[in-house]
């Protein structure tokens, strides 16, 4: 897995994309914030855009606005090519980047009305009943009529959410949704990502929130330093990753070896052990460790969770570049 | 779809508190200025305009704008023009418009429009206000003109509105050069600090003599040959060339700021 993080995990298949990008690369001066951006976004899915801060998430989600030109490489949105067609594929993309932007002055409503007297799908005569609906949908219908001045984070965030909700969308870009968000406020934007995701609607979610990404997506791809390190379908990245079992056991010394022997590795986790299931089975683990008399009180299967494929694919570069030395999770022999 | 672009913006602008006070400041200029010259009395008076006030009301709003153009309209215009690109960045709205989308010519222009709407708003107010304040405490006979003739009421009001469109038309030219900085930055105190800078020192290099060669291209020049409205009848020349002047500042303006809208990340 290692060796092979820098490759799409998946091929390109010939699905119907909602977004694509081809070696997108963009340099501000001479720092350059992303590099070899090649996204590709399925219709339909809700693919979760995952990186450290400053990995060149929301540089990438700029570009593919329009918002930003690409130094180099192409986009396409929604089947046009930007930026010449942003005035066709924009009006079916909801977008909150870089967090909400209002005016401090005017009150949620008004901030919304704004914001829909330039929505080009919607008419005039239906801007008030869609101001009230995507109010209603994020939950602001209280405090709609307070100045966005007053507003908590929380309620700033819902109101960037209820902006990219006013017309119905074929695909809506979230940054760093659930920021500032409590976990009340983060579980109702999970609802909302998998209302739109149940509508067909494609969704593309940034977030350095592993568990986020993980709750909500169908696809994922792991941004770092600037480019793409690994793409595709979450169940498929995640089997990629290989599997495990936890085994609690008071017998720690004693399992190891009898597992050393039998050429399975192991290692001390917790109040047990961590037995990796490459070249072996879970049956076959128990059966050892049985017969060398060790005491299993439970044994549970370990799947690779987002986390830790995440800190694989992003320290394993580290490493590799000898930035750092620290070792990968799961540093035993193979 | 643009008109209700065109109504938005204007709306926007009429409910930032800032508006309001700046439209109350403004409009306290005629009155003060009415009132200054009522408590003088006969004693009052001054160089040109100023002489010919007492019991001339109606002269009044001419007097305010022609005063507060060097000044106090472009401060405004400055201010709205600074809300209007660098301030929307600053609050992060402009992204809101430009995914809308909204094209980057199409918001310039419903920024030129919004910015016109509310010059023309605010110099027309300012005028009326100077008519009513003039009259009530001035007094009003028709309107006495620099060349000494009087002219008849409706033939002054028919001044007073030419000197307002005259006016709003210097005010939006170097609103438009703001919005050409407005669109390279996201603060807004910048945009007014450049435009007011360059409109006072375009006034003090208009003092030098030597600088003659510069003169015919500083749009501050241009201000005191509006006055000429004021005559009987009225010769164009100097109003031609600063109306002239002016639109090259709204040509220039513009078309820079397209020019860096165009191109800019946001």
């Amino acid at each position: 897995m290692t060796t092979s993080t820098s490759a799409p995990v998946t091929a390109p298949t010939q699905q119907a994309v909602a977004a694509r990008t081809r070696g997108l690369r963009k340099e501000y001066g001479s720092t350059v914030a992303v590099d070899r951006v090649d996204l590709e976004l399925p219709e339909g899915a809700v693919l979760g855009m995952l990186g450290p801060n400053g990995s060149g998430k929301t540089t990438t989600i700029r570009m593919l606005l329009g918002l930003v030109r690409p130094t180099q490489g192409e986009i396409e949105l929604l089947g046009r090519p930007l930026p010449d067609g942003a005035e066709q594929a924009l009006p079916h993309v909801g977008a909150l980047v870089e967090g909400p932007g209002f005016h401090p002055f005017l009150s949620g409503r008004e901030n919304l009305i704004r914001c829909a007297a330039f929505e080009p799908l919607l008419e005039k005569r239906r801007i008030k009943q869609a101001v009230e609906d995507a109010l209603e949908r994020v939950g602001l219908a209280q405090a709609a009529h307070r100045r966005y001045r007053g507003y908590s984070l929380g309620m700033k965030q819902r109101l960037g959410l209820a902006a990219a909700l006013l017309v119905p969308r074929k695909l809506v870009v979230l940054d760093e949704p659930t920021n500032g968000l409590d976990p009340a406020g983060t579980r109702e934007i999970r609802r909302i990502i998998a209302e739109l995701h149940d509508r067909g609607t494609t969704v593309l979610v940034s977030s350095h929130l592993l568990s986020e990404v993980e709750a909500t997506c169908t696809h994922v791809a792991v941004l770092h330093r600037g480019t793409v390190v690994a793409q595709g379908e979450l169940t498929e990245l995640l089997q990629a990753g290989g599997s495990a079992l936890q085994v609690v056991t008071p017998d720690v010394e004693k399992a190891l070896s009898s597992l050393r022997q039998a050429k399975i590795s192991a290692r001390p986790l917790g109040e047990g052990l961590r037995v990796e299931l490459a070249g072996t089975s879970a049956p076959q683990v128990i059966e050892t460790l049985v017969q060398a008399g060790v005491g299993v009180y439970e044994a549970t299967r370990w799947k690779t969770g987002l986390e830790e494929l995440f800190a694989r694919l992003t320290e394993a570069e580290e490493a590799e570049r000898g930035m750092s030395a620290v070792d990968t999770l799961d540093g035993g022999p193979r | 779809m643009i008109t209700r672009q065109f109504g938005s913006e204007v709306r926007w602008m009429l409910r930032r508190p800032r508006t309001i006070i700046g439209l109350f400041g403004l409009v306290l200029v005629p009155i003060i200025i009415s009132f200054g010259i009522w408590t003088a009395g006969d004693g009052g008076g001054g160089p040109g305009l100023a002489a010919i006030l007492q019991g001339n009301g109606m002269v009044v709003p001419i007097f305010t704008l022609f005063l507060s153009l060097n000044l106090l309209l472009p401060l405004v215009a400055s201010i709205w023009a600074a809300d209007g690109l660098a301030g929307e960045a600053q609050h992060g709205t402009l992204r809101g418009l430009l995914v809308a989308p909204v094209s980057r010519v199409r918001l310039l222009f419903v920024k030129l429009f919004g910015l016109t709407a509310m010059s023309l708003f605010a110099v027309t107010l300012m005028a009326v206000v100077g008519i009513i304040a003039g009259t009530a405490f001035l007094g009003t006979n028709g309107m006495m003109t620099l060349s000494g003739t009087t002219l008849s009421t409706g033939q002054g009001l028919l001044r007073i509105a030419l000197f307002v469109v005259l006016v709003t038309f210097q005010m939006v030219s170097i609103g438009a050069v703001a919005l050409a900085v407005s669109s390279t930055t996201e603060h807004p105190l910048v945009v007014q600090a450049a435009t007011m800078t360059t409109i006072i020192v375009f006034q003090v290099l208009g003092q030098f003599s030597s600088l003659d060669w510069l003169h015919p291209f500083l749009i501050t020049t241009g201000f005191p040959g509006l006055i000429d409205v004021m005559r009987d009848p009225i010769p164009l020349g100097q109003i031609w060339d600063s109306t002239l002047l002016a639109g090259c500042y709204l040509l220039i303006g513009t078309g820079l700021a397209a020019m860096r809208l165009i191109t800019k990340d946001s």
